[in-house]
């Protein structure tokens, strides 16, 4: 599943925004890998909060992560919101080598730069070859940048209008319409920081 | 998904959750109490509407689903594992593990073509346009994906009959392409893209140092190459014993 792939936006906005994820080979390092996801897990978490969760399960908005990580099944997904903590974080994973695979998404520069810095040299890349096919069904940019959050659709485009609606109307804070925008993406790979950057925008004074 | 009647006090708060749009309201009967109802033939069954938890009364509820519709939960919802296509979600492990199973090999590139995404959802006769076009070219396809249980033949990319107008968030189709099969694949994705009724996305699985030749192609064809992309880190390693 390409799902922290295809995400739209603004170079400036991208900069912003890496979602990282775990995975377990069944048939190859499947047996005992839950304690070994929940080590991954917790090494992630001390460099990013933003988002956490595990499409099997939940994400950190619907469920306590402790939870989340007693729970796990194939892997579980975080996303960063800056390089700093994105090397950090990528240092201290090749050093403790748990064995599960590791992949990160976001501008290719920004991502190798953080691989060159974290001492990786990374084996495979998946590159995203654009949106074909009927282009009237596609929502407009803004609304796409958040729905291309959640690789597997579960944002939907009506609840970013309504958000932006209730922002205007003053019954909700942007910083909570982001999470609002962030709960039906199971993953934990939807950006709140960025949402709530993106909402800030949208929203008419 | 339903919406209990009885049940539904017309507050609307469910109708912008869904990704489809295919929640709407309507007075009951010519009464002036409204209700939210799902059109289920639009419906995805992702379950989005029941996880997000904004209906007080609880009229949303998932009803037994059958064959042929239960395939639309399968490759909508990522909750689900169910025992008719054998595979849990929508694709494969793919790049995400290939320094651990050596899946992709030097030499040629994996591809992926996920119709219904991002967000607009497809009818499967779209996967099987697209399918079926491929197949023709001699593309063979990945054998681990969901999708490989929907075909009545998967050596041409037929679907079985009942599931054609079956709507899902998203399907995909995995293949491995060689030098030689650029070009033809391509070609076909493009013509693809003027006979489908929804999108669909493609991407490109390389080596780092072997995807000059296959984004080069595709750019000649007319495809994009997005600045941001998923990179596998290397950090996997066979541990079962």
């Amino acid at each position: 599943m390409t799902h922290t792939l295809h995400r739209t936006g603004k170079i400036e906005d991208l900069r912003e925004d890496f979602p990282m994820l775990t995975h377990v080979s069944r048939g190859f390092n499947d047996v005992g890998a839950g304690e070994r996801l929940k080590q991954m897990a917790e090494i992630a978490r001390k460099y990013t909060d933003l988002n956490f969760g595990d499409c099997k399960v939940a994400n950190q908005f619907m469920m306590p992560a402790e939870e989340i990580m007693e729970r796990h099944t194939v892997g579980w997904q975080v996303v960063f919101k800056d390089k700093t903590s994105l090397i950090a974080c990528m240092r201290e994973l090749k050093e403790k080598n748990i064995g599960i695979s590791v992949v990160v998404s976001g501008l290719f520069d920004e991502v190798f730069d953080c691989c060159q810095k974290a001492g990786i040299d990374p084996p495979l890349v998946e590159f995203a070859l654009g949106i074909h096919g009927n282009q009237e069904k596609i929502s407009p940019p803004e609304i796409l940048d958040f729905v291309t959050m959640c690789g597997h659709g579960l944002v939907s485009g009506h609840l970013v209008k309504k958000m932006v609606e209730e922002i205007e109307k003053k019954k909700i804070t942007i910083e909570k319409a982001a999470i609002e925008l962030a709960k039906p993406c199971l993953c934990g790979v939807f950006n709140p920081h960025r949402a709530a950057k993106l909402l800030r925008k949208m929203v008419r004074p | 998904m339903r919406i209990d009647q009885e049940k539904c006090v017309g507050c609307e708060r469910c109708v912008s959750y869904c990704p489809v749009g295919a929640i709407h309201v309507r007075k009951d009967g010519g009464k002036t109490k409204k209700r939210s109802w799902i059109d289920e033939d639009e419906c995805v069954e992702c379950g989005v509407c029941l996880r997000a938890n904004v209906c007080k009364p609880e009229a949303i509820y998932l009803p037994e689903l059958g064959w042929p519709r239960i395939v639309r939960r399968a490759f909508s919802d990522p909750m689900v594992e169910h025992k008719e296509t054998g595979v849990p979600g929508r694709g494969t492990e793919e790049m995400k593990t290939n320094e651990v199973t050596g899946r992709f090999k030097r030499g040629s590139w994996g591809m992926a073509v996920e119709v219904g995404r991002p967000g607009v959802g497809a009818r499967l006769k779209d996967l099987e346009t697209i399918a079926m076009a491929l197949a023709e070219k001699g593309i063979l396809f990945e054998p681990k994906n969901p999708v490989m249980f929907l075909f009545e033949d998967p050596k041409t990319g037929k679907l079985k009959p009942e599931l054609r107008e079956e709507k899902v968030l998203s399907a995909i189709i995995e293949f491995v392409v060689k030098p030689h099969q650029l070009k033809d694949v391509f070609e076909v994705l493009r013509k693809a893209s003027e006979r489908v009724e929804t999108v669909f996305s493609v991407d490109l699985i390389s080596f780092p140092d072997e995807k000059e030749f296959a984004l080069g192609v595709a750019r000649e064809m007319g495809f994009p190459v997005y600045p941001n992309g998923k990179v596998n880190l290397g950090l996997g390693r066979v541990l079962n014993r």
